[in-house]
């Protein structure tokens, strides 16, 4: 019985393969057990020999614990192990495609094998293999369109990228200028371009207003500002109709109380609520004063205080040991206030001061714009990334500043202790919790301790003052750019990528369309140039040259190294590309002896041949005489089955 | 998300496993028990045991091997490895794909045409270095 040889490989985690050697067997098992299921097996053991592929050279530790499972968890009779590329070099013999001595170039999901034929035999000593396959080739392309087509990026998924190499990539017989013409933009660039279309949907068109729109939200914008300049107005003169109101009372109150008698007075007023005639005199006062100001005459009212005041700080000058203790009292708190008041009027000059400085400068900015505005728009322009840069660079900090610092405070913070106060305040807490070895926490017996608190919330004050100055001014200077600048366009975070189409433009068809041009050919390049990926190997062609070499120098026969060229049999699922028989007998005429016959021949099934190969051999008698069954393996032991190999002609 | 009731070989009892219709439709889903099998998964692989079952890599089965033990000229997995290559290296630009004469010397990015070099400065650090690793030529801390 034969085993399908399952090239399902995945590059994900759940892959029993590690390049082209079997290493999970858990996983293996797995797929055994599929196989096998599928097959239709329901006894066990399983009462077939195996016949089962691998690599070329395989490790003794594989293909032993792959024994093993066949034998142990199957109860498999007999096994014998054969390489992919020799079967399917012999079912091509077979068919007469090539000849008994030839070379076979497989090409396969993560490595290339070029293997001699000599007597249709293989020669493992002239073997070479090269780790790049069509794995690289589908990772290759998935990263290039990816890094093109950043918000695209959900719809590269493998898999459709793997579906989008097989439909359309090629390779070139020359890549310089394949790629000139591109490069150039000709014609035949842009046919060889393809798109692939995204489904979208167009965003729904918003029409400009028109002069009507416009002029009715003005009008009603109008209307409501007027509303509520009335609403304001009747509530002013309500509130001064109350307080007239309010003032005339106390007035007539007062004029009431002259006709009353001293004595009286206290039992007059206790109807009214006022205690004394003094109370109801300031109450007129106040009165007054918020009556002035509803009015709108405010200077006044300010004088007035002013005046008021100069009155109340009478005590201040006079000494202290001439008064009561409560006039002593009494001048403490004109003191205070007069230091208030004169605090007060000392911010508001400043103030003063400073808008006026505002005005002038501004007023010479405007100056500077209108002679130069070149100059002016260049040095606005550099202000601004001067100060982007350091808000970034802060932003960075913030946010890096953990992993240069980590070595430094000796993996204190998990990246939340950020910045120099806040590290502070992680070293105040631990020094305070810290355990001075008595066995007690002594935090908080003496006073002092506490203002630990103090020092720690002072902190947090201070860092929050900085960036916002720094990002004030840029937002300042950017909206000046954005005025006078048609140009600019406001850098946003870091985050995003360089490639985003700005945001106020409505999104077109044209942006979700994902084009394939150089990367059609861009990627099966690297199967003949691996150092394009990084993996410093010869390529294909140069392979050949290699296996004929190391041919050449293991046996003498020249004729035959030479013969071979005449029959390269190209196997394997990556070599299904078009162009790769034209490219590699390009590629292997420069690096051999002129006029040396060299003919590529394509496999009848690149994919399958390996198997049908396998399944031709197995229902030979010899295989019969080549398997091993369990006692072999276990008397033979390791050394016999490192030497192991199969042959493969009768 | 559909649950399917799936009968074991070992009848005893029935498994409420829920899963989704296309995996129920793909019929890839294979029963605890097989019935030609010595030895079943669950024996072999205990469930609770850590699943990160250490199989050992390519690096150290090749180890292992020890072929320095023998001979030189045998064929075996390491030395019928490829060589570098002998041919001048292609020099193609990161991005596009053109031929690239020119290289970065702040990024190490190589580029066509100055089109190309705006683009690079523009990009951002992310990017500059997916570009690298395509090459595996990128810096990595480690």
């Amino acid at each position: 019985m034969l085993l399908k040889y399952f090239d399902c490989t995945r590059s994900g985690p759940r892959s029993a393969f590690d390049n082209d050697i079997v290493f999970q067997f858990e996983i293996m098992e797995y797929i055994l057990d599929f196989a096998f299921d599928r097959l239709g097996s329901d006894e066990a053991p399983i009462n077939h020999p195996i016949l089962i592929t691998e690599c070329a050279c395989n490790l003794v530790h594989s293909r032993s614990k792959m024994a093993e499972l066949l034998f142990e968890t199957y109860g498999v009779p007999s096994i014998a192990f054969g390489v992919d590329a020799a079967f399917s070099y012999k079912y091509n013999q077979q068919l007469g495609i090539c000849d008994r001595n030839g070379l076979a170039i497989c090409s396969g999901f993560t490595t290339s094998h070029v293997i001699p034929f000599i007597n249709g035999e293989p020669v493992y000593e002239a073997c070479c293999r090269t780790n790049v396959g069509g794995y690289h080739v589908t990772d290759y392309l998935k990263q290039l369109l990816s890094l093109k087509y950043p918000h695209h990026m959900q719809r590269l998924t493998w898999e459709k990228v793997e579906d989008l190499k097989m439909e359309h990539c090629y390779i070139t017989l020359d890549y310089a200028s394949e790629v000139r013409l591109f490069q150039k933009g000709a014609k035949e660039a842009a046919e060889k371009t393809r798109c692939w279309q995204l489904p979208w949907t167009p965003s729904p068109v918003e029409e400009p207003p028109s002069e009507e729109e416009i002029a009715r939200k003005a009008a009603l914008k109008e209307r409501q500002g007027q509303r509520l300049r009335e609403m304001a107005e009747a509530k002013r003169s309500s509130k001064i109709n109350e307080l007239e109101n309010e003032l005339k009372g106390l007035e007539f109150l007062i004029q009431q109380l002259r006709h009353v008698n001293g004595n009286d007075i206290p039992s007059f007023l206790a109807e009214t609520g006022y205690v004394s005639k003094q109370e109801i005199e300031s109450a007129i006062v106040k009165v007054t004063q918020s009556l002035r100001k509803a009015k709108g005459e405010q200077d006044e009212v300010e004088e007035k205080q002013e005046i008021s005041n100069l009155e109340k700080y009478t005590l201040i000058d006079i000494p202290d040991n001439m008064l009561t203790p409560e006039q002593v009292k009494e001048k403490k708190r004109q003191l205070f206030l007069k230091t208030t008041s004169e605090g007060r009027q000392r911010a508001k000059q400043k103030r003063f001061e400073e808008e006026l400085e505002r005005e002038r400068r501004n007023k010479e900015d405007e100056q500077r714009r209108l002679e130069n505005p070149e100059l002016y728009m260049e040095q606005l322009r550099v202000k601004y990334k001067d100060l982007t840069e350091k808000v970034e660079q802060r932003k960075r900090l913030k946010t890096n500043g953990s992993n240069g610092n980590e070595n430094l405070s000796g993996g204190v913070g998990r990246g939340e202790r950020l910045n120099a106060a806040q590290k502070e305040r992680m070293r105040l807490l631990t020094t305070a919790a810290f355990d001075r070895g008595k066995g007690e926490d002594t935090f908080g017996i003496k006073d002092e301790d506490w203002q630990l608190y103090k020092k720690m919330s002072k902190d947090n004050d201070d860092e929050d003052e900085g960036p916002n100055e720094d990002e004030a001014e840029l937002a300042r200077v950017a909206s000046k750019l954005r005025e006078i600048d048609p140009t600019f366009f406001p850098k946003s975070d870091a985050s995003s990528s360089g490639t985003e189409p700005p945001r106020f433009r409505p999104l077109t068809k044209e942006d979700f369309q994902i084009l394939i041009g150089v990367e059609r050919f861009r990627c099966p390049e690297i199967l003949f140039h691996p150092n394009l990926i990084g993996i410093e190997q010869a390529g294909l062609d140069e392979m050949a040259g290699v296996s004929i070499q190391r041919l050449q120098s293991k046996s003498q026969s020249l004729e035959e190294s030479n013969g071979l060229t005449n029959s390269i049999l190209i196997t394997g699922g990556s070599c299904l590309y078009p162009g790769m028989s034209e490219r590699l007998e390009a590629g292997i005429r420069m690096i051999r002896p002129c006029g040396t016959p060299i003919r590529v021949l394509r496999a009848s099934d690149a994919v399958l041949d390996a198997w049908l190969g396998a399944a031709s051999f197995a229902s030979t008698m010899h295989f019969q005489r080549q398997v091993f069954n369990k006692t072999d393996y276990y008397e033979k032991g390791e050394d016999w089955l490192r030497r192991y190999q199969l042959k493969y002609s009768f | 998300m559909k649950c399917c009731i799936k009968p074991s070989e070992d009848t005893r009892f029935f498994r409420f496993i829920l899963m989704e219709q296309e995996v129920i439709e793909s019929e890839m889903i294979l029963p605890t028990h097989l019935s030609f099998k010595k030895i079943q998964m669950h024996e072999k692989y205990p469930k609770g045991q850590a699943r990160g079952r250490h199989w050992k890599h390519l690096k150290q089965i090749i180890q292992a091997e020890n072929y320095q033990n023998y001979p030189a000229d045998e064929p075996n997995y390491v030395n019928i490895e490829s060589p570098p290559s002998m041919h001048p290296r292609k020099q193609i630009c990161d991005i596009t794909g053109f031929e690239a004469p020119y290289s970065d010397p702040r990024t190490h990015l190589r580029y066509a045409n100055t089109e190309v070099f705006k683009l690079i400065r523009s990009l951002p650090n992310e990017y500059v270095q997916r570009y690298l690793a395509l090459r595996n030529a990128a810096v990595v801390l480690k």
